[in-house]
């Protein structure tokens, strides 16, 4: 480049004096100190004396000398609120250490990398609070934006099963709000993982209970036999939650479980920023219905959901009046 | 006095500043501050008896565009390798860094610290994925640079396998 003598030595001398560079010349292939010079006091507390060692001087330097490689140590804090970037190279006749100043620019980067790290954070944070609810493998994929339903809706055969804890509100009401959130945790816990762990989806989760969907997410086992299965699961853990509540001297609680099949049309309802999937069909309110009527520990499924299990579980037959249904036969079954 | 480097490591905001405040000046603050390149920090041990000058460089967090330079892993007797037990995102920084590490240093005492062991609700880290680590053979610590559980004793730990390595 083509630039006047005056230009360039204004330039150099400008950028140069902005570094406030330091440098340590050092015996070929040692620590030893031969000669150095600049800013010096901006880098260390005594004056650097020859044949001193280095590290001795600059102890974060220990373990890297002498110089086998050329090397560079970016952005080192040596005091508070101050960056220092170090290189370290061989020359002919001498090993060099070169010390500039780099706390603006440091100081302009970490601007910017507080704002992505603390994205990342919430990034994070909201594939795990989704995770909760519909599993980390599908939160992944949703934010991934791989799992997607056609906004207008989808068709298909799925299994619908409502939980709900009996007689939470009178606990709720008796009981101080800290133990509340606890117990529902705790019972909450022990419904969620079952259909997670079942391929089932959590469509809502509703203050002491929660509604899923079987069928919606890839799965080896029919949507039935999960939704069923998860069902168990959810008594089984209930029980063992009480146990341990019982020996802790806790009030216990029980939950029913309603399951209904049929056709639904799935897809995403609602505006851009608040979407959330939903599922509707004649089942789903069938479905709502029969958790409703289900006593603590109990699983009430209509015949569509037990003809198509594989296994058919030991169960019995009722005919009940469904709310806004009318007279319906269903299947109790109370898990030993 | 005998005097050892400790590289601190992670991904970005796994607490790596925060365990060397708890264990440096017993303190801890909720406030996020992202590290810029290296802080080196000081503090004497006592290993049976030894005293020993551990000098800790806690550096900038790993991430995908933004790697840990290897110059700054010379001259390096221990790794401690953080990992934010709420996400398990930092898991799988750690592992990648692991491999870089050992690829540059060889075989140095290592601990895999999970921390935030204090927000278990948040928890993220699953059994089989600690026994992974585990099945390295280097130790595993559940930390909490908030309570400054099990800070004292990693540093001790990882102090210990140096004098010894
Ligand atoms: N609850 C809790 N919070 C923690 C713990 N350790 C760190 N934090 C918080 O996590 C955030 C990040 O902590 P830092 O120590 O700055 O993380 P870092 O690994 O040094 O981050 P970078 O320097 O950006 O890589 C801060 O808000 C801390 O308060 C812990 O054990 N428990
Ligand atoms: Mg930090």
């Amino acid at each position: 480049m083509n630039i006047p003598e005056s230009i360039r030595k204004h330039l150099t001398s400008h950028q140069i004096e902005a570094l406030k560079p330091a440098w340590v010349e050092l015996t070929s292939g040692s620590e030893h100190i031969k000669s150095m010079g600049g800013a010096w006091q901006v880098y260390f507390k005594g004056k650097p004396q020859p044949d001193q060692r280095i590290s001795d001087i600059c102890e974060l330097l220990q373990g890297m000398l002498p110089i086998v490689e050329d090397f560079e140590l970016p952005h080192m804090q040596l005091n508070n609120d101050a960056y220092t970037d170090i290189l370290a190279f061989k020359d002919e006749q001498s090993d060099w250490l070169l010390f500039f100043d780099v706390t603006d620019k440091v100081l302009q980067l970490q601007k910017y990398q507080q704002v992505a790290n603390e994205l990342n954070l919430l990034k994070d944070q909201m594939s795990r609070t989704l995770g909760r609810y519909v599993g980390q493998e599908v939160s992944q994929r949703a934010l991934d934006g791989k799992l997607s339903f056609k906004v207008e809706g989808e068709r298909k055969e799925i299994t619908t099963l409502f939980v709900d804890i009996r007689g939470f509100t009178p606990f709720n009401e008796s009981h101080d709000a800290q133990e509340v959130m606890n117990t529902l945790n705790q019972y909450m816990n022990g419904m969620l993982k079952p259909i997670l762990a079942f391929d089932g989806m959590i469509d809502k989760i509703m203050g002491d209970g929660a509604m899923a969907v079987f069928g919606v997410l890839p799965s080896d086992i029919s949507s039935v036999d999960n939704a069923f299965h998860a069902a168990l699961d959810i008594q089984r853990q209930t029980k063992a939650t009480n146990i341990l509540r019982k020996e802790a001297g806790q009030p216990i609680l029980g939950v029913g479980v309603g399951i209904a099949t049929g056709d639904a049309v799935l897809g995403i309802l609602g505006s851009h920023e608040r979407r959330a999937f939903t599922a509707i069909g004649k089942h789903v309110n069938l479905a709502a219905r029969l958790e409703s009527n289900a006593r603590a520990g109990e699983i009430l499924m209509d015949s569509k959901t037990l003809s198509a299990l594989s296994d058919k579980p030991q169960c019995h037959k009722v005919s009940i009046e469904l709310k806004g249904i009318g007279k319906t036969e269903v299947f109790a079954i109370l898990p030993s | 006095m005998i005097q050892k480097k400790i590289c601190i490591l992670g991904a970005a905001g796994v607490g790596k500043t925060s365990l060397t405040a708890q264990f440096v000046y017993s303190k801890f603050s909720e406030k996020y501050l992202s590290s810029m390149g290296v802080k080196i920090d000081k503090k004497v041990v006592d290993v049976d008896g030894t005293q020993v000058n551990l000098m800790i460089w806690d550096i900038h967090g790993e991430e995908k565009y933004k790697k840990i330079p290897t110059s700054y892993l010379r001259g390096s007797s221990g790794i401690l390798m953080v990992i934010d037990g709420t996400r398990s995102s930092t898991l799988q920084t750690a592992e990648e860094i692991v491999e870089r590490v050992t690829a540059e240093l060889g075989s140095i005492p290592l601990l895999y610290l999970l921390n935030k062991s204090d927000l278990e609700d948040a928890w993220s880290i699953s059994e089989p994925d600690i026994q992974k680590l585990k099945d390295t053979g280097n130790p595993v610590y559940l930390t909490s640079a908030k309570t400054g559980d099990n800070v004292e004793l990693s540093f001790a730990s990882i102090a210990k396998a140096m004098l010894n390595g």
